[in-house]
């Protein structure tokens, strides 16, 4: 809708970078047949300079979102990491090229942090690529992307979830506890749905951060913005049973608020 | 009905002047005018007569972007003493005009009321085609808010089904509502058509028409019959509300989409068992930890049961998987 029209502010982004990739993307919106160049280009040298970015082996990273999303403002999207990139990845960025506000986070992950996928759930508003890159801990760039098709999914309407205790934290581990889910119940709304009484934009109001820790320690932190869906979900996911307890912090844009959960192994649902 | 006879006759009059008219056209020779005519009068859509005075149109079943998508839902109207209900007006303003023309071959008694079930684009789309009708459009107290949400998207998406140019003023919204859990009585003379409201369920803005008279149900998308079933509300008020549905005394059953019946409880069996199979496997796969992807690749009951189900039914899972995850 008329996402493309609003000037929108992330904090993880420069503003400079944030208007370049409006001023880039605006005149390809005329073509929907084919996915425009979108963000990308205009963002690569602000985040990665002129550094070598590979782009060979999906044994090493993989990217995975379904072709045609059943649910756009609800995509899942799977970071997988294998061989010499296991363990080894110490910043991840997701990027959807034609969202209004393209980067959908920034996670840093500890060293050694045995973690080999990591799923997102993402609004994607039209045709798009959607891309990772990882940084490995000696300074190397890693990137995978894919085409997912889609409309709408920025300005897509509250679901049958909605509402509901805002910060609550979900903790959603798989029966061998070697994945889980964790989910923040937030509107995550973009700012660019609209208020249907009064004609005005739904002020934003979202996840900004998320900080996973163990015994103090930081394990992973992400900026996050208005890409991620309605009630943002993190799923990690490793090849032995992840360690706990594990706590999650949340803050939110423009409150402040602070959420946090433990989850400790064996319990489900906090 | 007593107005049945006086109404009925009304059609072949008009065909015959029409006739008449054809002919002294090609007398003069004038072929282009004589298509111009045609173009003119658009074709009435087929309908046929469920009950006395009630008339239904029965979609196609094609998916949402592919040539005739705009006339997938079953539309229709009701014929009163006074006047007559428009009940939901089809995918573009060209069907819109289609179903108008219907109901003129069958009476030439205003348009006083068009009722929409619900905010989807194949179900109110042609409600610019009445507009001089000057009916009273009306619809769920959600409506309005819907409809204000989609305007946009609509426009972007469906331009080609209104009027050229398109315009947002052609995606005409209630100006009388019905208020969520309560009912509203329209006369039609000597007929009376019982609105209500639903909860959220297939949408957050359900509405019902029962013709009192012949207990004819309109249940709009609260009732798939053979197409896969949308869940765009919620998974779980559906089957709360198919519950209190199946208790309306119906003797005919328009559902939004597939064939008319005249057993509502048998008419609602197979999409019960659909939400449900739809419920238990989501349910399991939260259990297991499974994330949405999965839950979308795992979840398949029923497949060879339902039509445009590649189309519909993934979509389902991922919208019940988050609903159901907070339960």
């Amino acid at each position: 809708m008329s996402c493309d029209r609003n000037p929108w502010r992330n904090r993880a982004l420069d503003i400079g970078v944030l208007l370049l990739v409006v001023a880039a993307a605006s005149p390809v919106l005329a073509d929907s047949q084919s996915p425009a160049i979108g963000a990308w280009e205009p963002m690569r040298p602000q985040l990665y300079g002129t550094r070598d970015i590979g782009e060979v082996d999906d044994q090493l990273m993989s990217i995975e979102a379904p072709g045609t999303t059943p649910d756009p403002a609800a995509t899942p999207v799977v970071l997988r990491f294998g061989g010499a990139l296991a363990g080894r990845v110490k910043q991840v960025r997701v990027i959807i090229d034609n969202n209004p506000s393209p980067l959908v986070t920034t996670m840093d992950l500890k060293e050694g942090l045995p973690v080999d996928e990591i799923d997102l759930r993402v609004r994607i508003d039209r045709f798009t690529s959607v891309r990772a890159i990882a940084e490995t801990i000696d300074g190397k760039l890693e990137m995978r992307s894919t085409w997912v098709n889609a409309s709408g999914g920025c300005s897509a309407p509250p679901s049958a979830a909605a509402g509901g205790t805002l910060g609550q934290i979900r903790f959603r581990p798989s029966g061998d506890a070697r994945s889980l889910q964790i989910s923040i119940r937030h509107p995550n709304n973009s700012g660019f749905q609209i208020d249907p009484r009064t004609g005005d934009p739904i002020p934003p109001h979202f996840v900004s951060h998320i900080r996973l820790s163990a015994g103090g320690q930081t394990l992973m932190e992400a900026d996050t913005g208005i890409s991620l869906s309605e009630n943002p979900t993190l799923r990690i996911a490793s090849s032995k049973p992840l360690s706990s307890p594990l706590t999650v912090e949340a803050t939110d844009i423009p409150t402040q608020e602070r959420y946090t959960a433990t989850w400790i192994a064996g319990s489900s649902s906090r | 009905m007593p107005r049945m006879t006086a109404t009925v006759s009304r059609g072949p009059h008009r065909r015959f002047r029409g006739r008449l008219q054809h002919a002294t056209l090609a007398v003069l020779g004038s072929l282009a005018v004589s298509a111009w005519l045609y173009a003119a009068a658009p074709n009435a859509l087929p309908v046929s007569e469920v009950a006395p005075g009630v008339f239904v149109h029965t979609g196609k079943t094609l998916a949402l972007d592919v040539p005739g998508h705009d006339d997938i839902a079953n539309v229709g109207f009701v014929i009163g003493a006074r006047c007559v209900a428009v009940i939901d007006s089809g995918g573009s303003v060209r069907v819109g005009s289609a179903l108008r023309a219907a109901v003129r071959e069958h009476t030439p008694l205003p348009v006083c009321y068009v009722i929409n079930t619900h905010v989807h684009v194949d179900h109110v789309l042609g409600n610019a085609a009445f507009k001089d009708d000057k009916p009273q459009f009306i619809g769920h107290a959600q409506l309005t808010a819907a409809l204000a949400r989609s305007r946009e998207f609509f426009l972007k998406n469906y331009a080609a089904d209104l009027d050229s140019p398109p315009g947002a003023e052609q995606i005409i919204g209630p100006d009388r509502t019905v208020a969520p859990g309560s009912d509203l009585d329209l006369d039609l003379g000597q007929r009376q058509l019982t609105l209500r409201a639903w909860p959220r369920a297939h949408t957050d803005c359900d509405l019902t028409v029962l013709d009192r008279g012949t207990a004819t149900l309109w249940t709009g998308d609260l009732l798939f019959v053979g197409r896969t079933p949308v869940v765009d509300g919620s998974l779980k008020g559906w089957l709360g509300v198919m519950e209190d549905l199946a208790r309306l005394p119906a003797k005919h059953v328009v559902p939004g989409h597939g064939a008319v019946s005249s057993e509502l409880a048998a008419a609602l069996e197979p999409q019960r068992r659909y939400l449900v199979a739809l419920l238990q496997g989501v349910r399991d796969e939260l259990a297991q930890g499974k994330p949405l992807q999965e839950a979308v690749r795992d979840v398949q009951p029923q497949k060879s049961q339902w039509q445009l189900w590649d189309e519909t039914h993934p979509r389902n899972v991922a919208r019940a998987y988050q609903e159901l995850e907070w339960e």
